[in-house]
């Protein structure tokens, strides 16, 4: 396996480089032929990665301990479906499924553009060779994970406690590297648009797809990290604004960004300039993120040991920067269209106020992250930015988008018939004031809380009340043809939906939580919000990685019925210092009883536990599923329809109407 | 200014603010952040009492006790891996030093006391050993894990903290430089 | 639809009434007196919250489940107890363990300038979008060149 893993990852980057130079040298000198080969050298490279990963995962499975990787994160007592997680746990073994990803990535576009071939295509080739070049040299270089040991070890040490306790690990890692490493795509593009100079628009379509599928999976990604954070960790938490998850979610909030600013230039023309400094700046955030989780600049939960990657990541982060916004400033002078606006009051405004927001939240997240960095090169004192920190400093942006979230959609572009917006606005502010009321009212004494509450109600109201109307209004081609060819809207509105359930979720946790925490001896009950919880004793199991001591929690609802029993358990693993607790949960549609157990006393005969009782944590899972179906919605290929001019005259479109849907109008009219 | 002087301008401009963000960058790879600077160095050593590994006052050890004496401050526990490299140094440095005025002290952390008892044992080790049962002291002394090393000199000040298995070279060092009445 | 249009005051109307409505709701609970008192164990609950767990990466000492944490709440608890204040609980801490102890950066010297921060990236973000508002509101009218696109792929 060390044979076929190393020569495979070095032809892997001979192939790569090889890719990068035709595609540029073909698109420069106008050879097709060339352009045409690193065409094809992209299916080599993703076979060959697929082989390199498959013969890692066989050294896994059969225990193969003489290479390195293997021998650290692997053992005979794992089992083998996190034998097989293994794969991803570590740092160059985690190389590896990047790597693939990006092959995959490479090839999907490759089969992509097997036919068109836009100008940016060749020069998109070329960047991307260029990316999977880098991450080729690292794992051919600084990381290899087909390393051999020189007297292997009889049993390997099992992955790290952590990674193998739960399920979630099988795809967390993964949706965030396609997440991830999509933002390649984009990025490529970009630089070729900006290569090949013209004043062509024709990039930001392709681009707006592919950044929206790549949108998708970095949702569902970061979604799947709460979950795992707050079923695995104990904590009762889901989100520790950690380092390495602030990074995660910095090319998300740039990634939304633009989605959002491609309609300025898709339908007005504007924005162009900004648009390729979102792409490369999503990327460049991307690469950074991937410097401090790998480079050992920062320590935290993720980051993985010091490698000597460090200065590589730096290299490449420097040269992406330098290439990306060089370029954009090289062509500054062409890129320019001069924007018009007729009316603040307008989609294009409401626009670049979401652009302003949301690059103000991402300004503020990475200043905090990087802060410590920044004092202790500077006066070499040791400080910490938390939770609290990015809490109390996010809050205020977000707030204010969802102002912007929960009006926006009723704004037309170019300017308002403001009378026509306000009577759209009627019952979401109404339902939003009900809120706010009934909160103060209810006795709730935290600002944003109620104004959170009340922002969502709005965003909530306001969406669901566009698809409603928008559905009810689409007479021709019934129902079904009205949510065809609005589709783009419709999608949208339905992220925001999403968005707002998500909302509600953040917020009811943070606001109204209840914990307690208590030592009992057997028998003995603690109270939480009525609820009583009875410790039961402790089971031990000794399973061939672990052993599990559980602890059995009877708990009694407030009106005195039996309501199920929980056990929290802790897992004593050989490789760790101290024992890794694994929480119960009993989720409910609103209210999560959760019990974790924290400490062990006198073999058991008393047990120290952590109960809570969460509200809202399963919107949080329900709205970011909405959000990534929205997307998914939207990026949907759609059938080709025949051209303007031979149309039968049941599909074409109305004239636009007085009372006409801001949005469902002239732009959807499903060209393909 | 003209399109091409403009370009220029502007293209100096990010070539400036991206080489600075790497050499910026370039300052924090590489460091080792598990060396957390401790506030505590060149301080007075906070106090302590605690009992012995058996529980009995008779192996009860106080800080205040020990004045006029060099003494090594060792935190440990027996799940931790780490403690069992050091192990030798320590006992070393105790049989070389202990009839000079130096106390090597070890402190169980977070620790079950049949299982400090246990490692004790095995390791033969004869210096005294007290246990924080409650991590009082631990606390009082800024540990963020095990093992972790104070020297204090003869007069109740910290003088050094060394973070994870300790050196023998710079333990022995720092002991004769104390003994010999030297400046820290 | 052109029924509605005989009265149109009555949105603005009804969305004023909501808005001042939501609008009050908001600085009555700013406005309102202090908080009950909180007991004992609230505050040392907040105290913790704003403690690091020095073990752990990023989790207050109020939210970690390490044994050293909960040695941190136990500690603050009987200081609390004692009768002292959380300040000078949090200074027994940080004489400790130094700054980064606490979950937010220290409200003196130089660290403090994060708290700038979030006014400062608004306000700059507020100041760019409204100058680019106003340069592209007051530009004059171009011939129709900007047609509205249709999607491309």
């Amino acid at each position: 396996m060390h044979q076929l893993g190393q020569v495979g990852l070095l032809l892997g980057l001979v192939l790569s480089a090889y890719g990068m130079t035709a595609a540029a040298v073909g698109a420069r000198t106008r050879r097709p032929g060339l352009v045409e080969s690193a065409r094809l050298t992209a299916f080599a490279v993703l076979a060959l990665m697929i082989t390199v990963n498959g013969a890692m995962l066989v050294g896994l499975l059969t225990n193969d301990f003489s290479l390195r990787y293997v021998a650290g994160n692997s053992s005979t007592g794992t089992p083998t479906f996190f034998k097989v997680l293994s794969l991803w746990a570590a740092d160059d073994g985690s190389l590896l499924l990047w790597n693939l990803i990006l092959g995959g990535y490479l090839a999907a576009v490759a089969i992509r553009f097997r036919r068109d071939r836009p100008l940016t295509y060749p020069y998109a080739l070329s960047v991307l060779f260029g990316v999977q070049l880098f991450y080729l040299i690292l794992i051919n270089g600084p990381a290899r994970p087909f390393a051999l040991l020189a007297n292997p070890p009889l049993d390997g040490r099992g992955p790290s406690p952590l990674l193998q306790n739960h399920p979630l690990m099988a795809v967390h890692p993964p949706f965030l590297y396609l997440g991830f490493i999509g933002f390649t795509v984009p990025f490529a593009f970009g630089i070729a648009a900006l290569l090949v100079g013209r004043s062509s628009d024709d990039w930001v379509s392709l681009i707006r797809r592919w950044t929206l599928v790549v949108w998708c999976f970095l949702t569902v990604g970061l979604v799947l990290g709460a979950l795992w954070s707050y079923s695995v960790l104990g904590w009762g938490g889901y989100w520790a604004w950690d380092p390495v998850e602030n990074v995660a979610l910095l090319p998300w909030l740039v990634a939304t960004a633009f989605l959002h600013s491609v309609m300025l230039q898709e339908r007005r023309g504007m924005a162009r300039m900004w648009n390729l400094v979102l792409v490369i700046g999503a990327f460049a955030l991307m690469t950074f993120g991937t410097f401090l989780t790998r480079g050992s600049v920062l320590s935290s939960i993720h980051t993985f040991a010091e490698s000597g990657v460090g200065p590589a990541y730096l290299a490449f982060l420097t040269l992406v920067l330098l290439g990306g916004f060089g370029l954009v400033a090289w062509r500054s002078s062409s890129l320019r269209e001069p924007a018009r606006l007729e009316s603040v009051f307008s989609r294009e405004a409401a626009i670049i106020g979401n652009n302003a927001l949301l690059l103000s939240a991402t300004a503020i997240i990475l200043l905090g992250t990087v802060f410590p960095l920044v004092v202790e090169a500077w006066t070499g004192d040791q400080i910490t930015v938390g939770a609290p920190y990015f809490k109390k400093a996010v809050a205020p942006v977000f707030l204010l988008l969802f102002v912007l979230v929960g009006t926006a959609p009723l704004l037309p572009w170019r300017a308002t018939n403001r009378q026509r917006a306000l009577r759209r606005l009627r019952y979401p502010t109404v339902a939003a004031a009900l809120v706010a009321v009934g909160a103060a009212a209810a006795g709730v004494r935290q600002l944003e809380t109620v104004a959170g509450l009340a922002l969502a109600t709005l965003v909530l109201v306001t969406n669901a009340q566009e698809i409603t109307t928008g559905l009810v209004r689409g007479r021709r081609g019934g129902r079904r043809g009205a949510l065809l060819r609005g589709r783009r809207r419709f999608s949208g509105l339905a992220v925001h939906v999403g968005l707002a359930i998500f909302a509600f979720g953040i917020i009811a946790s943070s606001s109204f939580a209840q914990q307690t925490e208590v030592t009992l001896s057997s028998g003995q009950s603690a109270e939480l919000d009525g609820y009583r919880l009875r410790y039961d004793g402790l089971t031990t199991d000794e399973q061939p990685q672990r052993t599990v001591l559980t602890s059995t929690v009877t708990v009694t609802s407030p009106g005195g019925e039996p309501h199920g029993v929980m056990r929290p358990a802790l897992n004593l693993y050989p490789a760790a210092s101290e024992p890794i607790g694994s929480p119960a949960i009993q989720r409910g549609v609103v209210w999560d009883l959760y019990a974790s157990v924290i400490g062990l006393q006198d073999n058991g005969a008393s047990a120290t536990f952590r109960f809570y009782r969460n509200p809202g944590v399963n919107w949080l899972w329900l709205g970011g599923l909405v959000m990534a179906l929205g997307g998914v919605s939207a990026a949907w290929p759609r059938r080709a329809r025949p051209r303007r001019g031979r149309q039968p005259v049941s599909e074409r479109e109305p004239q636009p109407e007085p009372e006409s849907e801001p949005g469902t109008d002239l732009v959807d009219l499903g060209v393909s | 200014m003209s399109t091409a002087q403009r370009r220029l301008f502007l293209l100096a401009g990010v070539t400036a603010l991206v080489l600075a963000l790497a050499g910026f960058l370039a300052t924090g790879v590489g460091k080792d952040h598990s060396i957390v600077a401790s506030p505590l160095v060149g301080k007075q050593a906070p106090d302590f009492h605690l009992q012995g590994l058996d529980g009995s006052a008779a192996s009860a050890v106080g800080l205040s006790d020990l004045r006029g004496q060099v003494v090594v401050l060792n935190f440990w526990a027996s799940w931790c891996t780490e403690c069992r490299i050091e192990q030798a140094v320590l006992d070393q440095t105790w049989q070389r030093f202990r009839d000079s005025g130096v106390v090597v002290l070890g402190v169980n952390f977070q620790d079950a006391p049949g299982d400090a008892l246990d490692y004790v044992a095995a390791a033969g080790s004869t210096y005294p050993v007290v246990a924080d049962t409650d991590s009082t002291t631990a606390l009082a002394y800024g540990l963020r894990g095990v093992p972790e090393t104070f020297v204090i000199d003869q007069a109740g000040q910290i003088v050094e903290r060394m973070i994870g298995p300790v050196n023998a070279e710079r333990l022995s060092s720092r002991i004769s430089t104390l003994l010999a009445g030297g400046s820290r | 639809m052109s029924a509605t249009r005989g009265r149109p005051s009555g949105s603005a109307a009804m969305v004023t009434v909501a808005v001042l409505a939501a609008v009050g709701a908001l600085l009555f609970i700013g406005l309102r007196g202090d908080p009950p008192p909180q007991t004992r164990g609230q505050l040392a609950h907040q105290i913790a919250s704003g403690l690091r767990c020095p073990v752990c990466q990023d989790l207050s000492a109020a939210d970690s489940p390490a044994p050293i944490a909960r040695q941190m709440r136990v500690q603050i608890d009987e200081k609390l107890a004692k009768g002292e204040t959380a300040a000078e609980i949090r200074d027994g801490f940080i004489a400790a363990y130094g700054n980064s102890v606490l979950m937010t950066p220290p409200r003196h010297g130089l660290a403090s300038v994060a708290y700038g921060f979030p006014l400062g990236a608004l306000g700059l973000a507020g100041l760019v979008a409204a100058l680019l508002l106003r340069r592209s509101l007051r530009r004059p009218m171009s011939d129709e060149t900007e047609l509205i696109r249709t999607e491309g792929r």
